[in-house]
């Protein structure tokens, strides 16, 4: 199909509500209007792929979200992409992360056999292999390696455990979701991860699939084609089953926590709510808001790519913004629900030097406290 | 201008813990990835780039049984024009001479302006196929190439030396180089970069026509063999360097000497 | 049999340490030991030279000013045809890559590439190379042949213990009859100072937030200088603009797989990790006996940067003799 016609830029009125709610454009040279503009004046994708900030998008939606046509101007940031892509024209780090995830199933080249290490310890069952489940927990790239992260879904199997749900996971078969890989451009690679993916889901014999991550949540629920399953991401199930009071929540934490909404949970799926309540449920905290929270959420840049490239922009970054502005309301946390949040608002504390005051958390770390869970 | 590329299927092994089989000569490959020689994919890009400047055509040739066709097809999709694998029972447990005899063999009734290999494997990381097959075509060679420049009869190359110094030469064509990472950045294979190659033809050729004879070949046609294989003496984790400042300095001044570097 | 290597005028190391272990397995097969030495103006170095073997073969010859496969390979052919060595050893060093094999293959000669031990058992010469990026070790069986050929990892052999042999130096004929136009040395071209490309780079010397300031950084620069090395770092580094970021390590940085990494005040986080686990030899020093960069560093060491690294630069100054 034309690009003009794919993306209907002949619609586009040119207001600038995209641009003007971009989370990079104050700082980067990336301007969708103008790239649409000159797509539709060129005919072709071919002038405007010399635009290296075109990698700078984190595909949070924002201006999809904002567009008074309804056209959707992140897809087509996505499409210039599949053409750099196929021209093989990408930055170093963004083709390592591709290789890698098409050798070893996720984009940071780590051996697929350790992919269940972190579990260790755990009794976690991996279906079908080992028995029959309800629910197929899927864990996701970086909490299953990234040693800041693997207390997560340790957490979360713990706590699924003394709930009493009956969950598995697909082990070692577990591949890339996929969805940064379609957000780089590489159609190809998220078609086949796709297709492994649900093949797996389907002979998993689970009917209901959680996520750890709200990006997995997101290409779950929105781009598979999964008939016949349920998909939450981890808060959504978690809020229910401490509704349900199946889950006891003993020691106290005291911290004044102010939650950050994921881009993928929140304005790209409406989930606002729920992890709210599972905060609120945990005795001790008090949490507060953001201004720029719920649909404004600020976008940390940590999506559409951008763990595998560093932004053009000049600056300070938007995790620095929110770790300052965190502080300012004399936050001793920033609690998140996105694995992806967490790493880059944890770069964010660093690199403005207030780590030690502002300290970053998913919301299972809080729970783990909550429970009086050993966190490591 | 005519290239010819020789590439390599070899296991990633980065991240793996890697396990004798039970010859005692190989490890067990079950669980491992499979991919293009790392150097080998450094020359199939700077074949492919010589052919966009210059014209003429990149034939990449591999030896090894079917599996190896990845590796092909990805020199193919990264623009290579033509594939030629090269496979024959006999050929299993060929060293390096060998390899290089097969391909000779197979290349010397090719025309041929400039042959790339990458400097070694990852692998065995021998680093003898690109010489060694200059020799027995009789052409000049150079090895560790960082930058080419070809022109109509001559090329001149750098090679990488010790310590960043490198030295510049000139070699006449037909000529054989063996590329050094780094020397360019390899573009991106797309997945549906490969499906689009998917249907191109490879030509597969065997020991007689390739004009070879199993003396040639195999274990029989080496000079030299893996007697056993095992794992280095290794320690759990990193090895904790205790004591004075200065006692941990005399340790760690040992460890850059024992690597050669001091 | 036994080739120096040299360049510039200076003997490189890698020549005395094969005339070490040259030494002791000439000695364990009850065979001499013959250096080959190919140059112009090399007396000096011949007279060096002749005191650790039992006979320093000399050809000097404007062809063989610079080294160049091809002159050395036919010159090396007739000496090895003549004097019928039982093993021949050559550096593994970017002349012996472009040397060995060519004249292995034109002598039918076996050849054991880059090896790191060389052991003699029933009167046989058996090598040991590494493999998989030095994750397995393997025992190489030769083909039985008058003459064998190893090529020798720099380091292996220490270049000490050097017995006082005092042979005698000869000069050596050769009438050369090819016109080498074929295959021109040009010039030797310097590493331009001020481009870094961190991952062709051999030694590493990284810092992390720990390093605490641009002011700081002569520390690790000056470590790096005397290793031979860049220095490269971790994300926060380049975020502050301490360094530029093309000496980033890391996923959204550069990959690098350098001989030896030392990681200064860097805590491992993954991503960073990503960009450097694999180099051959990680040293770590951080403060934090938990940093995750211990789970895959090789050494590891507890202590505060400004203390260990001053105290490691001074070792290697009096090591090195500067």
């Amino acid at each position: 199909m034309d690009f003009l016609e794919k993306y209907e830029l002949s619609a586009c009125l040119q207001c600038g509500k995209c641009t003007g709610g971009c989370p990079v454009a104050l700082r980067a040279p990336l301007n969708i209007r103008s790239l649409m503009r000159e797509v539709l004046l060129g005919g072709e994708p071919e002038s405007v792929l010399e635009h290296p900030e075109l990698w700078d998008c984190t595909t949070c939606a924002t201006c999809t979200l904002r567009c008074p046509r309804g056209l959707n101007p992140s897809e087509f940031i996505v499409g210039l992409r599949a053409e750099l892509i196929e021209g093989g024209r990408v930055p170093k780090t963004i083709i390592d992360a591709l290789e890698g995830t098409y050798k070893h199933g996720n984009p940071w080249g780590r051996a697929r056999q350790k992919r269940i290490e972190w579990k260790e310890g755990l009794e976690v069952k991996i279906i079908p292999d080992e028995g029959e489940a309800e629910w197929l927990y899927f864990i996701g790239c970086a909490p299953s390696y990234d040693p800041r992260l693997q207390g997560v879904p340790r957490t979360l199997c713990r706590m699924l455990d003394a709930a009493g749900v009956s969950f598995g996971i697909l082990g070692t078969k577990e591949s890339c979701c996929g969805n940064e890989i379609r957000r780089m451009g590489e159609e190809g690679l998220f078609e086949e991860l796709m297709e492994e993916n649900t093949s797996h889901f389907r002979s998993s014999g689970a009917t209901n699939i959680v996520t750890t991550s709200p990006h997995c949540f997101n290409v779950f629920g929105n781009e598979y084609d999964l008939n016949g399953f349920q998909v939450y991401h981890y808060t959504q199930l978690l809020s229910g089953l401490i509704k349900e009071g199946k889950v006891d929540l003993p020691h106290t934490v005291q911290k004044k926590v102010v939650y950050h909404d994921p881009c993928f949970l929140g304005k790209q799926n409406g989930v606002f709510d729920p992890p709210r309540e599972v905060l609120r449920a945990i005795p001790g905290i008090e949490l507060i808001e953001f201004e720029r929270s719920r649909e404004r959420s600020l976008c940390c840049e940590g999506g559409g790519g951008r763990m595998w490239v560093e932004g053009t922009g000049e600056g300070e970054r938007n995790s620095e913004i929110r770790v300052r502005d965190a502080h300012a309301m004399g936050a001793d946390v920033i609690a998140t629900a996105c694995p992806f949040c967490l790493l880059t608002l944890e770069d964010g504390a660093k690199t403005t030097g207030l780590e030690e005051q502002v300290f970053i958390k998913d919301i299972l770390e809080l729970v783990a406290e909550a429970m009086g869970f050993d966190h490591e | 201008m005519d290239v010819i590329v020789c590439i390599k299927r070899v296991p990633e092994v980065a991240e793996v813990d890697l396990q004798v089989d039970p010859t005692g000569k190989g490890i067990k490959e079950g669980d491992l990835v499979f991919s293009l020689n790392d150097w080998d994919n450094y020359a199939v890009e700077e074949a492919v780039r010589i052919k966009e400047k210059h014209g003429g055509t990149v034939t990449a040739i591999t030896v090894g049984p079917e599996e190896s066709e990845d590796v092909l097809r990805r020199a193919l999709a990264l623009g290579a024009d033509e594939a030629v694998r090269v496979t024959d029972q006999k050929m299993h447990g060929s060293d390096g001479y060998a390899i290089a005899k097969i391909l000779a063999a197979v290349i010397k009734d090719m025309p041929y302006d400039v042959i790339l290999t990458g400097v070694q494997a990852d692998d065995d990381g021998y680093g003898q196929v690109g010489a060694t097959l200059a020799e027995l075509l009789g052409i000049p060679h150079a090895t560790l190439v960082t930058a080419m420049e070809i022109g109509e009869k001559r090329a001149k190359v750098h090679r990488e030396l010790e310590g960043g110094m490198e030295e510049a030469l000139e070699c006449a064509l037909p000529a054989l180089f063996t590329i050094q990472s780094g020397i360019n950045e390899p573009r991106y294979v797309s997945i549906m970069g490969i499906r689009k190659v998917a249907k191109k033809e490879i030509k597969v050729l065997d020991l007689t026509t390739a004009g070879l004879s199993p003396e040639d070949v195999g274990t029989v046609g080496s000079m030299s063999l893996i007697e056993r294989i095992f794992p280095p003496p290794v320690g759990e984790g990193a090895e904790m360097l205790t004591g004075s400042p200065d006692a941990v300095a005399t340790t760690v001044t040992d460890i850059f000497v024992k690597g050669g570097v001091i | 049999m036994v080739l120096m290597e040299h360049r510039q005028g200076e003997l490189r190391e890698i020549s005395l340490e094969m005339l070490a272990k040259g030494q002791e397995l000439a000695e364990k097969q009850q065979a001499e030991l013959t250096a080959v030495l190919l140059g112009t103006g090399v007396d000096s170095l011949a007279a060096d030279i002749k005191r650790l073997c039992h006979r320093t073969l000399v050809l000097e010859d404007e062809r063989l000013t610079h080294f160049n496969s091809e002159p050395y390979q036919d010159v090396l052919a007739a000496l090895i045809e003549e004097r019928k060595p039982s093993l021949v050893l050559i550096g593994h060093t970017a002349f012996g890559m472009d040397l060995a094999p060519a004249l292995a293959t034109a002598g039918g000669i076996p050849l054991a590439t880059d090896c790191y031990e060389i052991e003699v058992k029933d009167d046989a010469i058996v090598p040991y190379r590494q493999m998989y990026g030095g994750k397995m070790c393997t025992e190489v069986h030769l083909r039985e042949a008058p003459c064998t050929m190893i090529t020798v990892r720099s380091g292996s052999f220490p270049a000490e213990g050097l017995r006082e042999i005092n042979g005698a130096i000869e000069a050596v004929p050769f009438a050369f009859e090819k016109d080498y136009s074929y295959k021109k040395f040009i010039q030797y071209l310097e590493a331009v100072v001020g481009e870094v490309d961190i991952t062709q780079a051999d030694i590493i010397v990284s810092v992390g937030r720990g390093i605490g300031g641009p002011e700081h950084l002569p520390v690790a620069e000056e470590l790096a200088d005397l290793l031979g090395g860049v220095v490269a770092c971790s994300r926060p580094v380049a975020d502050k603009q301490w360094l530029p970021k093309e000496r980033q390590v890391g996923t959204s940085g550069k990959t690098v797989k350098p001989k030896f990494y030392v990681a200064l005040g860097i805590s491992g986080a993954f991503q960073h990790l990503a960009g450097m686990q694999n180099a051959t030899t990680i040293i770590a020093i951080n403060k934090d006996a938990k940093a995750p960069i211990f789970g895959v560093a090789d050494y590891g060491i507890v202590d505060d940067l400004f203390k260990a690294v001053p105290a490691i630069v001074e070792k290697l100054r009096e090591r090195k003799g500067t």
